[in-house]
């Protein structure tokens, strides 16, 4: 089927049968249009102007955005559905669409077309400082963006199966109003799940339709590999966006779903500035009509798509020209994505502080592969967290504090309590030291590092906890784990090594006194002394004293003197 | 309860803490009743498919491509447990 404009309203065109085969829990053009005429009757005699709208279900939520339009509405897209975000965008509307329409005997008024300078939607994104910002986008902006995807990717005779939220321009240009344009079927809101995407991919391939998948870096570095991805049902295409495909999560997915891997760099202000497929070149090239003026790694953006098209647009992504394009460095501001959605450290930061425990709150993303972000806490001492309970219970009234605001996947997975907030000799807490804090995710045979101090050049405290998960507790005593004295030992040795930067072998042990178990979860402080022949340590928390002794230590060209 | 009954259900504790890097989490704290996702135990939508993943790996689960389905299997510990009793391969 054509490409028809939304200034045209493509889903009033004549029905086509071709598409019939797909039942529920795809949405054809059949569908649809009663349920926009249910909620045109609904809206009959309502106010105008602004609707919030905001619905899971992608079939659903498509009739309603068209019953908006063809009555002259503005559609008001939240982010998401958390309580805050709901509770703000209230205020700036004229009313809010429930989940389903009542019936209604209101006669049918006649279908308005959108006109191309009229505000179809207004969406928000995350600004540097936190503050959500609000932006519209009229329906020529968006038709200029459909029409270049329609130039390179068509959708004649294919089906799309999206797993991207449509509250945002991406999941809502290209899983919803592309197929809506090129009146083509697409799926509901469960095909996010993979095991739903390879049933959906079955379903288009029965029915003679190529499937284009619309995901994210976080779905397709997820993809099972159990599941029946065959050759019948391969997609024609899928696309990425939100975030940087990893080159291995690219080559696993392409050569999984068997079909190219397309991603789309853009942001929410811009709409889509490049594309790229990284099985054939990791540069990124500009989408049709797109102009970059590339210069110092910074970015500057002309396009169509833009609110005012003619102004070149600063994007605060860090970029590096190359021969075909360019390849993207970073965000030049306090911006992360997580999941693929728009995280504002400081914003994180901010409702952090506002806690009655909190002192100072660092976020940061730790460049994990898993994405999730951590946060360095300094807390009031009365409520410093000193056993696994009291960390458990300050870290869970501290993401209950986060949870109205920001979808879970934002809210720091990792967390360090710390006395105060670490810095290097220039008073900054630098990558090196948020290396430190959170080295024992990768390492588990270490304790968490949280800060030290140096009184004199020959004492160091440092300030420790046990991790629950390290792997020296395994199968110590499954009711009653604890960290063996051996290993307190080889820290205090470790760890004297890295402070003092000692040389020493191993000469011997004295003066070594247990005194009290070491649990995970524990929080101590580990005293080191250098001495003439090696050290002293102690390890201590607010049970009293654990352990403490000498090492002896022989330095390696055997003049005894241990210094490094 | 069953001696392999325990035993899954500590097995099924590890892996949740260790698939979904849950630091602050000792199996003694995973409530089999309460819930995995939301409030309760805090899980997202990105742990939902690490779990998928793992349940594949461990057990040899295959999850439906019914969305509710799935998300019943995963409302808490109990019920994740029933879903491995019933369906593990290995």
């Amino acid at each position: 089927m054509t490409f028809i404009p939304l200034d045209q309203a493509p889903w009033r065109r004549p029905l086509c049968k071709s598409t019939q085969s797909l039942i529920k829990p795809w949405a054809t053009p059949t569908t649809l249009i009663e349920r926009v005429d249910a909620w045109r009757r609904w809206l009959d005699g309502r106010p105008a102007g602004k609707w919030l709208l905001c619905q899971r279900q992608p079939e659903a939520f498509c009739a309603a955005l068209v019953a908006l339009w063809e009555s002259g509405r503005i559609a008001v897209l939240p982010t998401d559905d958390r309580p805050e975000t709901l509770a703000r965008v209230i205020k700036e509307v004229d009313g809010t669409l429930p989940d389903t329409p009542e019936a209604s005997q209101n006669p049918l008024p006649p279908p308005l077309a959108p006109s191309p300078a009229a505000v179809a939607v207004v969406i928000y994104t995350s600004g540097s400082t936190g503050d959500p910002v609000r932006l519209t986008k009229r329906f020529d902006q968006l038709d200029a963006e459909l029409a270049a995807h329609a130039a390179l990717w068509p959708l004649a005779g294919t089906a799309v199966i999206s797993q991207v939220s449509h509250q945002h321009i991406y999941g809502l240009l290209v899983g919803i109003l592309h197929p809506l344009c090129a009146g083509v079927p697409f799926c509901d809101d469960a095909s996010r799940y993979p095991e739903a995407l390879a049933a959906r991919l079955e379903e288009a391939g029965r029915a003679g339709l190529k499937a284009v998948v619309v995901s994210s870096p976080a779905q397709l570095s997820r993809l099972p590999e159990h599941l029946p991805w065959t050759e019948q049902a391969a997609p024609c295409r899928v696309f990425s966006s939100g975030a940087p495909l990893s080159a291995s999560d690219a080559r696993h997915a392409e050569c999984l779903l068997r079909a190219p891997v397309i991603e789309i760099y853009g942001s929410t202000e811009t709409g889509g500035i490049a594309h790229r497929r990284q099985a054939h070149d990791n540069a990124w090239q500009p989408l049709p009509g797109v102009h970059l003026l590339l210069e110092d790694e910074r970015m500057k953006v002309r396009s169509p798509f833009l609110e005012k098209p003619e102004a070149w647009w600063h994007q605060p992504d860090r970029v590096l020209p190359t021969a075909n394009g360019f390849k993207l460095l970073g965000r030049a501001d306090r911006l992360v994505k997580v999941a693929g959605k728009r995280v504002s450290l400081t914003h994180i930061e901010g409702l952090l502080v506002e806690a009655p425990e909190m002192v100072e709150a660092r976020c940061v993303d730790l460049g994990r592969d898993d994405g999730r972000l951590g946060a360095i806490i300094a807390v009031h001492h009365d409520v410093m967290p000193h056993d696994h309970l009291t960390r458990r219970a300050l870290i869970h009234r501290l993401r209950s504090r986060l949870a109205p605001h920001m979808e879970p996947v934002a809210i720091p997975r990792y967390w360090r309590c710390v006395d105060a907030m670490p810095s290097n000799n220039l008073g900054k807490l630098d990558r090196g030291l948020i290396k430190r804090l959170f080295a024992d995710l990768d390492d588990n045979r270490m304790p968490r590092w949280l800060g030290e101090q140096r009184s004199g050049a020959d004492i160091c405290t440092l300030t420790l906890e046990v991790p629950e998960r390290l792997i020296y507790l395994e199968g110590h005593f499954e009711e009653y784990p604890l960290v063996p004295g051996v290993v307190m030992v080889q820290w205090a040795i470790e760890l004297a090594r890295e402070s003092f930067g000692l040389q020493g072998d191993f000469q011997g042990l004295e003066r070594l006194k247990f005194q009290r178990p070491l649990q995970p979860g524990i929080r101590f402080t580990l005293e080191l002394t250098r001495r003439g022949d090696g050290i002293a340590f102690a390890f201590e928390s607010s049970e009293g004293r654990h352990c403490a002794g000498r090492v002896r230590l022989q330095s390696r060209d055997g003049t005894g003197a241990p210094h490094g | 309860m069953s001696e392999t009954h325990t035993t899954l259900s500590l097995e099924l504790k590890h892996l949740l803490i260790e698939t979904l890097e849950l630091e602050d989490i000792a199996p003694g704290d995973i409530d089999p009743d309460a819930p995995l996702f939301g409030e309760g135990l805090g899980l997202d939508s990105i742990d939902a498919l690490e779990l998928g993943l793992a349940l594949q790996k461990r057990f040899g689960i295959k999850l439906d491509a019914e969305a509710e389905e799935t998300r019943r299997h995963f409302a808490n510990l109990n019920a994740l447990q029933a879903l491995v009793e019933a369906r593990r391969a290995n």
